[in-house]
């Protein structure tokens, strides 16, 4: 069975069990193994399908982050290159310790080493126009009880593109069906690739975040956009519930932990780029709106309604063996509770969160970063239960990371709070201290 | 979702799948009836720019350079032989595949381009540099380097598979000069080996920023 058929297959089993949709990560394999003939090499997909190394996506061989070229094959629809098997692999081992860990279950594992998470890829050239990158994860630690092992849907990205071009002009135009808004985004400072802690231990990250950052594996959406002449980006989208037939995309989020949408919901985004000698720059901006019923098992009634504007910037110059990156990111959001009463006081809040990221790797092996984070929000005691009934969460996290081969990663990171929840001291009323969830996180990351 | 959208949905899918895109617009690097300039705009020009000139000094202008040098660089990466950092990184794949006739093809396609406008320099600055005048001119005979023109022409607009250098990258330049001088990466340029064994860092430097500021247009 091919992908075409087996993808109609699914599209038109509107009562096809649960089976049939949970083996669609098989089903693919199969279709694709059908579709090539050639043989695996021990490097990720789309390094065997174009043949080049990380380094020529990836800025400073830093994963996820992608270089000018790394841009153009992702907006190209991953088809530059010839027909390979498709399949790659990622495993994260990883240990998180924190400064002062209490019954928290986030800390349930602190101190241990643990095999976290691995993914397999789907990622690579189907026709000359139409290519896919499609990632399940396999978290050690998921399930209602959190310590059951779980294949789930991860990062999906499947995109048609054509382009036209010419010495003069450039036009590249696509349409992508994916699972979370800004995962079809092209540069790292888009919410859906900004951070990169592969853990849900420890802390990691505020309590609070805009809900662009929380729809992954949750949503379908379909998106068209164009690149003109490398200087100017526009993208359409409109996401709804991964359910019924989309909810292969959803796979691994159980029904009530799964966000409900009302609706289609639209996401836009607008990017100027310009790339000069070894430098390249962004300026952009994205918008969501997002209408989600409080009850994840109710798809009726009221919703909640979410306005996620966005600015964001890039810059990198890439030139061996330096590479320098920083990203600029700021959300604002604001909450809109209309009808729906009892899960906030205020009629609307609003929550901003801004971060800074800038990098540096040597010989695209030695590598160091440093990120600002600083969420802030409106105070509202039944929204926020914390003793200060604030989402105000500010910090540093410096990293040091080493690749020995281009498809290994050492890192080591450090989240530094300054606040937590409000506060910089005694922030849950029982004498905890910001600077108590203090995270050191340890990581190797192979990718194969 | 109702039905109609889902078959809707189910025919875009297929059709988007199953398309044939037209030839002149491929980036299959494992086809070779792809018409070259379909290769050269589709897939070089992520790099080496659509009219040929490249904007990163990671990657060289191909616009009028010789027919002869990029037919034998493309060979020595599709056999590997030529093995320098991004020649590697880059390269090796992307001419795996690539038939003689494909080489041919897309070393004409770039030799006939305008040759690059080749007089600023990544800040923008126009270049005016004696000492590298003076190295390319008259080489460095204390030293035993010999004058550039030798070799790649009077006005560095190459000769057969002597490489055209006007108006390409100073910190192509300057890479490539290192690679014949340190390693063996390029061996069908060993006759750079000894040509770059007395060059310092700073004559390097020179000889490449007058190279990347000359005329492109004289012949």
């Amino acid at each position: 069975m091919n992908l075409n058929v087996y993808f109609s297959f699914v599209m038109n089993n509107k009562a096809g069990g649960k089976a049939i949709r949970a083996s669609w990560i098989t089903m693919l394999i199969i279709g694709f193994s059908i579709l090539t003939s050639q043989s695996a090499q021990a490097i990720p997909a789309y390094a065997r399908q174009t043949g080049q190394n990380c380094l020529a996506c990836h800025a400073g061989g830093q994963f996820p982050e992608l270089t000018p070229y790394g841009r153009l094959f992702k907006l190209t629809a991953y088809t530059l290159g010839s027909r390979t098997i498709p399949i790659s692999a990622i495993g994260v081992v990883s240990l998180s310790k924190s400064l002062h860990p209490d019954s928290d279950p986030a800390f349930v594992k602190d101190s241990n080493l643990i095999f976290q998470t691995g993914s397999v890829f789907l990622g690579g050239k189907i026709s000359d126009n139409v290519g896919i990158f499609a990632q399940a994860t396999y978290n050690n630690y998921s399930g209602d009880s959190g310590y059951q092992g779980v294949w789930g849907s991860d990062n999906f990205d499947m995109r048609y593109a054509d382009r036209y071009i010419s010495p003069s002009n450039d036009i590249i135009f696509g349409a992508s069906l994916n699972n979370n808004p800004s995962v079809t985004d092209v540069w790292n400072s888009a919410p859906a690739w900004i951070i990169y802690a592969p853990t849900q231990f420890g802390v990691t990250r505020p309590d609070a975040s805009p809900v662009v950052d929380n729809l992954g594996a949750q949503v379908a959406g379909v998106n068209v956009y164009a690149m003109w002449n490398n200087l100017l980006y526009a993208e359409l989208g409109g996401y709804k519930t991964a359910n019924g037939v989309f909810s292969f995309l959803s796979q691994g989020t159980s029904n009530i932990n799964q966000t409900k949408l009302s609706g289609i919901n639209p996401y836009v985004r607008v990017a100027l780029t310009h790339e000069w000698g070894a430098h390249n720059i962004m300026v952009g901006m994205f918008g969501l709106n997002a209408h989600i019923f409080p009850d994840n098992t109710v798809q009726s009634g009221p919703t909640i309604q979410y306005r996620d504007r966005g600015v964001d910037a890039q810059y990198q110059y890439l030139l061996d063996p330096h590479t320098v990156s920083a990203q600029f990111s700021y959300v604002r959001e604001t909450i809109n509770n209309g009808a729906i009463t009892g899960i906030a006081s205020n009629a609307s809040n609003t929550l901003n969160a801004l971060r800074i990221k800038g990098t540096y790797i040597y010989q695209a092996k030695y590598g160091t970063s440093v990120s600002y984070f600083n969420t802030t929000g409106t105070s509202d005691p039944t929204l926020y239960s914390s003793a200060n009934a604030s989402p105000d969460t500010r910090g540093w996290t410096p990293e040091i990371f080493y690749t020995p081969l281009q498809n290994i990663r050492i890192g080591l990171q450090y989240y530094a709070y300054q606040k937590f929840d409000g506060a910089s001291t005694n922030y849950d009323g029982n004498g905890r201290n910001a600077k108590d969830n203090n995270t050191a996180f340890l990581y190797v990351w192979g990718a194969y | 979702m109702n039905r109609f959208t889902v078959k809707v949905l189910s025919f875009s899918a297929i059709l988007a799948i199953s398309a044939c895109s037209s030839p002149e617009r491929s980036r299959d690097l494992n086809d070779a009836s792809i018409p070259v300039k379909a290769t050269a705009l589709q897939v070089c020009s992520n790099c080496h720019g659509g009219n040929g000139v490249s904007i990163s000094p990671n990657f060289p202008n191909l616009a009028a350079q010789t027919q002869p040098y990029i037919a034998k660089q493309l060979t020595a990466f599709r056999s590997h032989a030529r093995s320098d950092p991004e020649g590697y990184e880059y390269m090796w794949g992307l001419s795996s595949h690539l038939t003689d006739a494909q080489i041919n093809g897309l070393a004409s396609y770039y030799s006939q381009l305008p040759p690059p406008a080749g007089s600023q320099d990544n800040s923008g600055k126009l270049k005016t540099d004696k000492e590298g005048q003076r190295i390319f001119e008259e080489g460095i005979p204390a030293s035993g380097v010999p004058a550039c023109t030798a070799c790649h022409g009077a006005h560095a607009e190459g000769n057969d598979q002597f490489p055209r250098l006007a108006g390409q990258h100073a910190g192509y330049l300057v890479k490539q000069l290192k690679v014949f001088q340190l390693t063996d990466q390029r061996p069908d340029g060993v006759a750079m080996k000894a040509v770059t064994h007395n060059l310092t860092p700073e004559n390097m430097l020179s000889v490449a920023a007058y190279l990347e500021a000359m005329s492109s247009t004289a012949k």
